[in-house]
C-alpha cells in the first residue's frame, strides 16, 4: 500500500487527477479545500462582510462549490453571507428533479435559497420553447436566458457577488472551442476568474483551477448530495468536439487542463483586431454588445412565430426586427429612410 | 452552451435533408476566366480550368511573400527540405519564379538544406531516401547540403555536420540510439517531441554559417493549425504567433518564413501532378493518436475538418490575430522567445506549483487551522521559481 504523499503516516486512498500523487482521504480534502482557499485569497475574490449568491443547479460543481465556500467562510472567517440562487428552465423530468436537490442542499447547508423561473422571467419554459424551435439550437436559447437570469436574480437579492461552479476543464474546452470558432472576444475574457457583467455584480469562479475529477472524486469521499443527468435536451452541440479532445488529451496528460488555461491567460490580441464593446440594450437595458441584446430577440422571434430569429446572420435579425416594429409601420419614420 | 446555428452559415429555412453537394456538369465552367472547363474544385464549391489554377497558385505564393516585403534583392535563403508534396512544391515555385524573365521574377538566393531523419528504417533505406532525394533536388539546381539528424544534434558546431553530396554523409546504425539517448530525460512523447523543436536553434545557426537572412519551412495549413492548437495544449500560448505566423522573429539576424502557410495539400499535389513532379515518397514511422499530444491534435484537426470545413482557416485566422509581448527584454535560453514577466494577478503556472507544493507537505494538526494554511502559505512562497 503506498504511503500518503503528505507523509502524514496513513495509507494511501486515492491517486489525484491533478499532480499525481497519491493521498490518503483527509490530506485530500485539506489540500482540495486549501487550493481552493488560496484561489480565493490571491485572486482576492471576495472583500470582508459581503453576500455572495452561489448559482445552484443542483449538480456536482454547485453543490461542491456551495459546501466548500460555507466550509472556508467558517474556518478561515470570510465574514460572507451565502445565498444559494438557482434557476427553473421548466424542463419536466430534469430540471424539476435537479431542483429538488437545490432544496436539499438548502437544507444541509442552512443557506437561505432563491428560485427564479424561465416562465416568470420570459414567459416561456424550455419544454415550450422546444416545442416551438423544434430539437436543434436549445443550448443557444437555454445558455443566453439563464445567463440574464442569473444577473437578475443577483440583482433582485442584491448580492455583492455571483459565485459560479465553472471548474477548469469547463474552463479549458471553453479556450478551445472559442479557438476553434475564431471567437476573440470570447476568448479575451474568458480566462478571466472575475467577470464585470456591466451593471455592477461581478461573477467569480473559485473553481477556475480544480479539476472535474477532483470535483467528483471530493463529492463522492464527503458523501455529497447531487443530481448527475445530463439535459434531456443535449444535442451534438459543438462545444462536444472541444469536449472529447480534452478528455483523449488528458488519457494522454493530464496536465494538459492547467496548460491550455495557462495559454489562455496569456493570450495577447493585437491592437487593430476589432473587439466588440459595452452597451445597453435598448429594449431591455440590460447590458450588450448590439443594440438589441440576444435575450431579446431571441424572445421577439418566440412571440412572433419566427423561431429562427436569434440563430444566424444577427444582420438579418436587425433587418426583421426593424421591419416588424411599431414605429417602422408610418411612412415618416427615420429607418424607412435610411 | 450549444452554438450550433450560431455560425450563420445556413440561411436556408428547410433544414430537414442535408445540402445537397453539387454534382459538376459539362457546361460548368472555371470560375476565374468563365471560358474554359474546369479541372479541379478546390474548397468544394471553386471550379478551376488548368490555366487559371497554375497561374493562381503561383500567384497566391509570390503574393504571400511580396505582401510582408521582407525578402531584398540577393538575400540568401535556405530552404528546409521534408519529402512531400510541399516540399517539391516550394521548389517548383521558386525555381519558376527565379527563372521568369519579366521584372516580376523572384530576386534571392536559395540554397537547401534536407536533414535525414527516418531513423525507424533500415540503413540501406535511409542511404537510399538521401540519394534519391539528392537526385530529385538536384533537377531544381539549387546549392543543398545533406545531413542526418543525430549528426546535426551532436556536431560541435552544427555546420560540421553538413556534406555537399549525399554518398558523403555517413549513416550511423545506432542513430536512433543517440538520439533516443538524447531524449531519455524527457519523461514522455509529447515531451520528447517538444524537446526536438531544439532543431529550430540548429537551422538558424547553419543558417548563420551560410550566411542567410531567411529560412522557408515547408509547413501547410493544417500543420499550422495542428501547431497552433498543440503549443495551446502545451502551455506554450504566447509562442503561438511565433510558431504559426508567416513569419518567426525570435533571433535577430535569421528569419523563419512559412510560405505555404495558406495552401492544402489537395492544392500542392495537384499542381506537383500537372509539373509532372514525383516526390521522393517515404514509408512514415505510424503514429498513434494516442501517444503524445502532437499526435493527438494532427488527427483532431483533420477529423474535425471533414466535418467542418472552414476549421483550418478558422484557426489560422484566429492566430492572426494573436501578437507577441513587446514588452518582454529576456529571451528563454532554450527556445529564444521571450520571457513574458507575469504581473501581480494568479495564473494557472501559480496555482499548479501550490498543489504540487500542498499535495507534498505534511498539514500541522497540532495549530490552529489559520495557523496550519499560513505555514503551507509561507513555505510556498519561500520557493524561488524565479
Amino acid at each position: 500500500m503506498p504511503q500518503c504523499s503528505a507523509k502524514c503516516g496513513k495509507n494511501a486512498m486515492l491517486k489525484r487527477p491533478k499532480t499525481g500523487d497519491m493521498l490518503c482521504k483527509e490530506c485530500f480534502f485539506e489540500a482540495f479545500e486549501n487550493e481552493i482557499h488560496f484561489t480565493i485569497t490571491r485572486a482576492k475574490l471576495f472583500k470582508p462582510n459581503t453576500t455572495v449568491a452561489i448559482a445552484a443547479s443542483g449538480g456536482k460543481d454547485s453543490t461542491v462549490l456551495a459546501y466548500v465556500l460555507k466550509l472556508l467562510n467558517d474556518k478561515y472567517k470570510y465574514q460572507l453571507d451565502l445565498v444559494l440562487l438557482s434557476i427553473d428552465e421548466g424542463i419536466t423530468g430534469y430540471r424539476d428533479d435537479s431542483l429538488d436537490t437545490v432544496k436539499q442542499n438548502r437544507d444541509d447547508y442552512k443557506m437561505p435559497l432563491k428560485i427564479l423561473s424561465y416562465k416568470d422571467l420570459y414567459g416561456w419554459t424550455m419544454d415550450e420553447i422546444v416545442a416551438e424551435i423544434g430539437r436543434k439550437n436549445n443550448c443557444t436559447f437555454c445558455g443566453v436566458f439563464r445567463r440574464q437570469a442569473l444577473d437578475r436574480g443577483a440583482a433582485l437579492l442584491k448580492v455583492d457577488y455571483l459565485a459560479t461552479g465553472h471548474n477548469a476543464d469547463d474552463i479549458a474546452e471553453t479556450i478551445l472551442m472559442n479557438i476553434l470558432r475564431g471567437d476573440l472576444a470570447r476568448l479575451n475574457r474568458c480566462t478571466s476568474i472575475i467577470t464585470d457583467s456591466g451593471d455592477g455584480i461581478p461573477r467569480v469562479k473559485p473553481l477556475k483551477y480544480t479539476y472535474e475529477k477532483e470535483i467528483v472524486m471530493y463529492a463522492y469521499f464527503k458523501k455529497l448530495v447531487y443530481f448527475s443527468t445530463e439535459c434531456v435536451f443535449a444535442p451534438n452541440a459543438y462545444r462536444g468536439h472541444a469536449r472529447m479532445l480534452l478528455k483523449d488529451m488528458e488519457k494522454i496528460d493530464p496536465s494538459v487542463i492547467m496548460n491550455i488555461i495557462q495559454s489562455g491567460e496569456s493570450l495577447k490580441v493585437n491592437e487593430t483586431a476589432t473587439m466588440p464593446s459595452l452597451t445597453k440594450c435598448t429594449r431591455c437595458g440590460y447590458v450588450s454588445s448590439q443594440e438589441v441584446c440576444k435575450a431579446c430577440i431571441l424572445l421577439e422571434g418566440l412571440n412572433k412565430g419566427l423561431p429562427r430569429l436569434g440563430i444566424g446572420k444577427s444582420s438579418k435579425a436587425k433587418r426583421i426586427l426593424q421591419e416588424n416594429s411599431p414605429c417602422c409601420k408610418t411612412q415618416n419614420c427615420l429607418c424607412n429612410n435610411k | 452552451m450549444c452554438s450550433v446555428g450560431d455560425d450563420g452559415f445556413d440561411e436556408t429555412e428547410n433544414l430537414k435533408y442535408m445540402p445537397k453537394k453539387e454534382k459538376p456538369s459539362i457546361y460548368d465552367k472555371c470560375n476565374k476566366c468563365r471560358e474554359e472547363p474546369p479541372c479541379i474544385v478546390l474548397r468544394s464549391k471553386d471550379k478551376y480550368c488548368k490555366q487559371c489554377f497554375l497561374a493562381g497558385t503561383i500567384h497566391k505564393f509570390k503574393a504571400l511573400l511580396g505582401k510582408h516585403k521582407l525578402i531584398h534583392p540577393n538575400d540568401r535563403v535556405m530552404i528546409i527540405h521534408k519529402c512531400g508534396q510541399p516540399s517539391s512544391a516550394l521548389l517548383h515555385f521558386i525555381r519558376t519564379g527565379l527563372d521568369l524573365e519579366t521584372h516580376k521574377r523572384l530576386r534571392f538566393e536559395p540554397l537547401i538544406l534536407f536533414i535525414e531523419d527516418q531513423l525507424h528504417l533500415s540503413l540501406e533505406a535511409r542511404q537510399e531516401l538521401i540519394n534519391n532525394v539528392e537526385k530529385e533536388v538536384g533537377y531544381f539546381n539549387f546549392p543543398k547540403y545533406f545531413t542526418s539528424i543525430t549528426q546535426l544534434i551532436t556536431a560541435s558546431p552544427p555546420e560540421n555536420a553538413l556534406q555537399a553530396k549525399s554518398e558523403l554523409l555517413k549513416l550511423g546504425e545506432d542513430d536512433k540510439t543517440i538520439l533516443d539517448r538524447f531524449l531519455e530525460h524527457q519523461t514522455n512523447e509529447t515531451n520528447k517531441n517538444d524537446f526536438l523543436n531544439i532543431i529550430v536553434l540548429l537551422w538558424v545557426e547553419v543558417a548563420k554559417n551560410l550566411k542567410c537572412k531567411f529560412i522557408f519551412t515547408p509547413e501547410i495549413s493544417s500543420d499550422i493549425a495542428s501547431q497552433l492548437l498543440t503549443d495551446i495544449s502545451t502551455g506554450r500560448g504566447p509562442h503561438v504567433p511565433l510558431d504559426t505566423g508567416f513569419c518567426d522573429s525570435r533571433d535577430d539576424e535569421v528569419k523563419i518564413l512559412r510560405p505555404l502557410r495558406l495552401f492544402d495539400a489537395k492544392e500542392l499535389a495537384f499542381y506537383n501532378h500537372l509539373n509532372n513532379l514525383e516526390p521522393v515518397t517515404v514509408r512514415a514511422r505510424k503514429d498513434e493518436p494516442y501517444r503524445s499530444i502532437q499526435n493527438l491534435m494532427k488527427r483532431f484537426v483533420n477529423d474535425l475538418q471533414m466535418n467542418y470545413p472552414a476549421t483550418v482557416t478558422t484557426v489560422l485566422k484566429t492566430g492572426d490575430k494573436l501578437s507577441v509581448d513587446k514588452e518582454s527584454n529576456e529571451k528563454c535560453n532554450f527556445c529564444n522567445a521571450p520571457i513574458n514577466e507575469g504581473n501581480e494577478e494568479l495564473t494557472s503556472a501559480e496555482s499548479t506549483q501550490f498543489s504540487h507544493w500542498v499535495s507534498t507537505q505534511t498539514p500541522d494538526y497540532t495549530v490552529a487551522s489559520e495557523d496550519r494554511y499560513n505555514k503551507i502559505l509561507k513555505s510556498f512562497q519561500n520557493i524561488s521559481f524565479n
